[in-house]
């Protein structure tokens, strides 16, 4: 279908440019008077106005649920849409661990400025601090809320919150339910939707897709949907659009997303004229189950809580296949242990996962694939007992076992990486408005606050924080400002641009139907085979060369697509296949966008690790000369070199320095 | 079970099974389904069981019919998406177990396996195995909630619950909503479902407040919809993948009795709720 | 399900009505036991059972105590042909093939409405046979009274209706099995503490009922070869 490399992939060229076009808004003043002066600053509507405002939610995880709970209650009406047969099923309910707030409870050193300065540094300098701050300050008003939603958090016998630290956090600072933290906070989120829904504040509509976004007069005014149970696409207009629709994790076919995760939404808004912000920062989480064989269709992740307790081993001699008790002590690499003595199984998310890798590319890899390496209890059994452990991991050490058969408390566990966040997103400023003006993107969809590399437990607090607390202010300005003479009470589903966008649908999917009745291979193949190239070359460790050779492959597998991809059924009719090829024609689109972002960035940090640029003891080695940006990358058309524009990063409150857990 | 149409065996030397199923095929509510029989060859124990319906759909896309259609999204045993009567049990025979996370090792070479979706009146079929729990999302709607404006808590420390609760509230609030339970019900009774609700929200002092207004508005949206009585048979119980407790709905039953008699503007009495 | 066409409130709710159906098995229960503690006198002798028997007829409350206890039969009767039909209907596409896990249904709750309705064909029968069947008569101190006593022997000395009568306690033991608990735990009794020793308790109860109650027909037998 489209055709972007012939022009591009050839030359690494640095077209981007300081940009005009991305005013982030961010409010001046000292960070902590930020958020408090800019609240004060925007405009409201008038409680007896806001009825008349139809907003559209797309999304309903955390953030998406507590947005339409949120704004029901203010007054908006709301329109919902998810993919799935319940709100409840989105993928923020496999968060398990926990999710943070500066409540300093455990009077342990905890601040909002420390959980603001942790968020920084973890996110390795490439988050926006106001951004992340007013995360921090939130963060307390999200336990109370959801507490007074009755999520069942942890409690010690005094009836108080428990906490616990976590994702090597210095402080105790993470609440929790059980292993279940992000179903218990969503049920929260989508409880409070459901009352809104009572109210007929919230209308609701599952099983649709949204694929895409109406611009009329330069604003977000309504989408296009198709009804996944009749395949047809309808119409929705709104005063504004907010995306909660996650990440494109699922960009590389196995990750720990959902199966129905997908990129479609971002993907369409940014063809639209949405920026899309540091596609390449991706998320690889060090303990997941390994793959089994060629039929898996998706990855389990397991608590990072794991690592508190396991150590985590290779082999010492490359290609050593002995079962794990055989191998002695003195063959046995501890090889974080090693390599990093004061932070050891500790280490952040990224470098546990790359030294994994490392491991296994020498050779050391264990189990059938050899694509693994050993996550021992042994040590913390025979030091607590299996009681103790039980009653840490039990139902972590159940599923493992329900997954793979064999028993962890005898065995150690087989872990290796897998795709688990995208950090980058849409662009939006400190109003978590995107470049479209009345298009809102919000959660993992959009950048904003974790930088180059997302702390544990905190993803749950940006979904929230962005629902409940972030955009009740800032779409109310946006609204305010509106004029009222072009409010959806004046365009209708019959304007112009929603009939052209419904054609070029309708006639993308014409097209796809028609390749799909003579063409061959899968959806799933065809998505199996870009998660290939993509794991392969843009995943843990990326230099120039895997980089370029993935921006050849890409555009050709492409294309090989939009001739050969195998589709059955109708298009006007309940058709799981080509919703699955919808989503897998974005991410072919997507996939390029970030190999090209990957390929533009050439300091490693955070997730984004360019082999290229790394110090003497193979850390990741930030550029902050030339990389102390956000790159937001604007959509020029068809085959067209998108333009990279910067939104440069100032450091007032946080000094820059070199990450180090030596 | 095992070589029930007398198929051949022919599964490899590397544990790799063939299995003959017998799948629901449906094109839609309004018209008849059927039992179709397939058979799937060279499955391997480590894989899920939806991974092996993914190995029988490739196989019948490639051939140009279409595929088994079913829900399925997170595959790791929280969303709830996933449904399938398998060899009549709800989720299949592994206990504690979503069909996603239930695993080919289960089954042998040869074995005949019958996949069902969730039957209930108020789960009618949308196609083959997938159905409509719309149901569910109805009875959470009409008052399954704390009505905690956002931005109206109190710190949250200002409400100390006790730990005990805590835990049973939690046991209650892994609920997934899945449905199964309604399944395995010969009543299709949703009463395990409310009852989890009921008691999650109601142990805790932040939903005791609405708790008679809560159960008499869940009970009386569960009856509208059509789900059955229960008859206290606890296989609601015996099925639930997060293995919700039957005294869940022990505690639905006596309040709401309770709120009948004790909840607002009916012009009755008006008592203390404890 | 809405009760035919009515307003939801408590005595149409599904829980309601199930509720009501447990008071009326409770008191039927209560019936049960009082009618098997009464029936003991028959082994001490014709005269204290016949006594019995007259002292309860003798009393100018009986039709309304029968009016009473009819009532609850009625009650527990309808509710219940009125909650199997609407389960029935709860599933109007049936399985085509559904096993019970073995730790939930039983063969007892599997089979409450069978049992249920041998229950009322006995009733049935039961009361037309000796409520109002043959009445013979005998006197005792000069008072006259009706000779249940005679009756009863008489009539089981039929090896078929002592046949009918003890397989039907076989179906009031398992109807019970399942229907004792289920009173607790439909009034909303299940503490993980009690229950296990509650759930024995009803056990025993419906075991100690049926036991009784065959072994009257089975010892009127036995008495009538002598």
């Amino acid at each position: 279908m489209t055709d972007i490399n012939s022009n591009s992939n050839s030359n690494s060229n640095s077209n981007s440019n300081s940009s005009s076009k991305l005013d982030s808004k961010i409010p001046s003043g000292p960070i902590e008077k930020k958020w408090d002066e800019h609240r004060f600053n925007l405009k409201l509507v008038n409680p007896a106005n806001k009825r008349k405002y139809n907003v559209i939610i797309v999304g309903t995880g955390l953030a998406g649920a507590s947005a339409a709970a949120s704004l029901g209650e203010l007054g908006y009406n709301v329109q919902v849409f998810c993919l799935q047969d319940s709100p409840r099923r989105a993928h923020s309910i496999a968060a398990q661990g926990g999710i943070n707030a500066a409540k300093s409870y455990q009077n342990d050193g905890d601040s909002i400025w420390r959980l603001f300065y942790d968020t920084v540094k973890g996110g390795d300098y490439r988050a926006r601090e106001a951004n992340v701050y007013r995360l921090a300050q939130v963060s307390n008003n999200i336990i109370d809320q959801c507490a007074a939603q009755g999520v069942p958090f942890a409690r010690d016998y005094s009836g108080y919150l428990a906490n616990r630290s976590f994702g090597g956090a210095q402080v105790s600072r993470t609440f929790y339910a059980r292993g279940q933290t992000g179903q218990q906070l969503l049920i929260g989120a989508y409880q409070a939707l459901m009352r809104q829904r009572n109210d007929k504040k919230v209308k609701l509509y599952t099983r649709r897709e949204m694929l895409d976004v109406i611009i009329i007069d330069g604003k977000a005014r309504g989408i296009l949907v198709r009804n996944l149970i009749t395949g047809k696409i309808e119409r929705y207009v709104a005063d504004a659009v907010i995306l909660a629709t996650g990440g494109y994790g699922n960009s590389y076919f196995l990750s720990t997303n959902a199966m129905c995760s997908n990129g479609s939404a971002i993907w369409r808004a940014h063809k639209r004229g949405a920026f899309f912000a540091n596609p390449c920062f991706t998320q690889i989480h060090p303990t997941c189950i390994p793959m089994s064989g060629d039929h898996q269709s998706k990855l389990t992740l397991m608590s990072e809580s794991l690592r508190n307790d396991g150590r985590v081993w290779v082999p010492a001699r490359a290609g050593d296949k002995r079962p794990a008790n055989q191998i002695p002590e003195s063959e046995r690499d501890y090889y974080l242990e090693r390599i990093y003595p004061s932070f050891g199984n500790l280490v952040p998310r990224d470098v546990a996962s790359r030294n994994a890798k490392l491991q296994c590319d020498a050779g050391k890899g264990v189990g059938s694939t050899g694509l693994a390496v050993f996550l021992d209890f042994a040590h913390a059994i025979k030091r607590d007992g299996e009681d103790k452990i039980r009653a840490r991991y039990g139902n972590l050490f159940e599923m493992y076992e329900r997954i793979t058969a064999e028993n962890p408390y005898k065995n150690p566990m087989r872990i290796y990486p897998a795709v688990h966040y995208t950090m980058g997103g849409l662009w939006v400023d400190y109003n978590l408005m995107s470049t479209i003006p009345g298009l809102f993107v919000l959660g993992e969809a959009n950048f904003s606050d974790h930088g180059a590399n997302r702390l544990g437990a905190s993803a749950l607090m940006q979904g929230l924080a962005d629902g409940y607390f972030v955009i009740p202010y800032t779409i109310g300005d946006y609204l305010a400002r509106l004029n009222t003479s072009s409010t959806s009470e004046k365009i209708d589903t019959n304007n112009t641009s929603f009939a052209n966008s419904e054609k070029e649908l309708n006639e993308e999917i014409r097209k796809l139907m028609s390749v799909g009745s003579r063409g061959k291979k899968t959806t799933t193949e065809f998505h199996r085979e870009l998660g290939k190239i993509m794991w392969s070359n843009v995943g843990m460790s990326r230099s120039e060369g895997t980089l370029k050779s993935a921006l050849t492959e890409i555009p050709r597998l492409r294309e090989e697509f939009w001739k050969d991809v195998k589709i059955t059924g109708k298009g006007d009719d309940l058709n799981v296949e080509l919703e699955h090829a919808l989503r897998l024609r974005d991410f072919l689109e997507l996939n390029e966008l970030m190999t090209r972002d990957a390929l533009e960035r050439k300091e490693s940090c955070g997730g984004h690790f360019r082999d290229e640029s790394q110090t003497k003891d193979n850390e990741a080695l930030r550029d902050d000369e030339n990389f102390c940006h956000v790159a937001a990358w604007e959509y020029t058309g068809e085959g067209k070199m998108p333009i990279r524009h910067k939104e440069e990063l100032k450091f007032e409150n946080v000094h820059l320095s070199q990450r180090s857990y030596k | 079970m095992s070589n029930m149409n007398g198929h051949e065996h022919n599964g490899n030397g590397n544990g790799e099974m063939t299995l003959f199923l017998k799948i629901w095929r449906q094109k839609c509510c309004s018209e008849k389904g059927k039992m179709c029989e397939y058979t799937v060859k060279g499955i391997s124990p480590d894989i899920s069981f939806l991974e092996m319906l993914d190995i029988l759909n490739q196989d019948l896309i490639k051939r140009g019919e279409e595929p088994v259609v079913f829900d399925h999204d997170c595959r790791e045993g929280i969303c709830g998406a996933c449904s399938l009567v398998i060899n009549g049990i709800p989720h299949g025979p592994e206990v504690l177990t979503t069909t996603c996370q239930l695993h080919m090792r289960k089954f042998k070479d040869g074995d005949t396996i019958v996949i069902e979706p969730f039957r209930a009146k108020a789960f009618p079929v949308i196609r083959d195995l997938m159905v409509d729990r719309v149901a569910l999302d109805e009875i959470i709607t009409s008052g399954g909630y704390i009505s905690a404006n956002t931005g109206a808590a109190p710190e949250a420390n200002s409400i100390p619950v006790r730990q005990e609760n805590a835990e049973l509230s939690m046991d209650a609030a892994a609920c997934v909503g899945c449905g199964a339970c309604v399944a395995a019900c010969n009543n299709a009774s949703a009463m395990l479902f409310v009852g989890a609700k009921v008691s999650h929200l109601g142990l805790l002092p932040q939903g005791e407040i609405e708790g008679r207004e809560r159960v008499y508005n869940m009970v009386k949206k569960m009856d509208e919809l059509g789900f059955g009585n229960c008859t206290n048979e606890a296989e609601c119980e015996a099925v639930c993948p997060k293995g919700i407790k039957l005294s869940n709905i022990a505690r639905l039953n006596r309040q709401f009795a309770l709120s009948s008699f004790l909840k607002k503007d009916d012009g009755g009495l008006k008592q203390e709720w404890n | 399900m809405e009760c035919c066409g009515l307003k939801f409130n408590y005595f149409t709710s599904s829980i309601g009505k199930k509720q009501i159906m447990t008071v009326s098995a409770f008191l039927l229960i209560s019936f049960s036991i009082v009618h098997m503690i009464g029936n003991i006198l028959m082994y001490v002798g014709p005269k204290y059972f016949n006594l019995y028997a007259y002292t309860l007829t003798a009393n100018p409350l009986l039709p309304l105590a029968e009016l009473v206890l009819a009532s609850f039969f009625v009650v527990h009767i309808l509710l219940a042909i009125i909650l199997v039909v609407e389960n029935y209907l709860a599933r109007p596409q049936k399985y085509y093939m559904k096993v019970n896990t073995g730790k939930g249904a039983s063969f007892a709750s599997a089979t409450m409405p069978w049992t249920g309705a041998i229950m009322l064909v006995f009733l049935i029968f039961h009361l037309l046979h000796f409520r109002f069947g043959t009445i013979y008569t005998t006197s005792y101190d000069g008072k006259e009274m009706r000779d249940l006593y005679r009756l009863m022997i008489e009539f089981f000395a039929q090896p078929a209706y002592l046949v009918w009568y003890v397989a039907t306690m076989i179906a009031f033991a398992f109807h019970l099995g399942h229907g004792i608990q289920s009173i607790f735990q439909t009034v909303g009794i299940n503490y993980s503490k009690y229950t296990p020793c509650i759930n024995k308790l009803c056990l025993l109860l419906s075991l100690v009922l049926s036991v009784m109650f065959s072994a009257y027909p089975i010892w009127s037998y036995v008495k009538g070869l002598q």
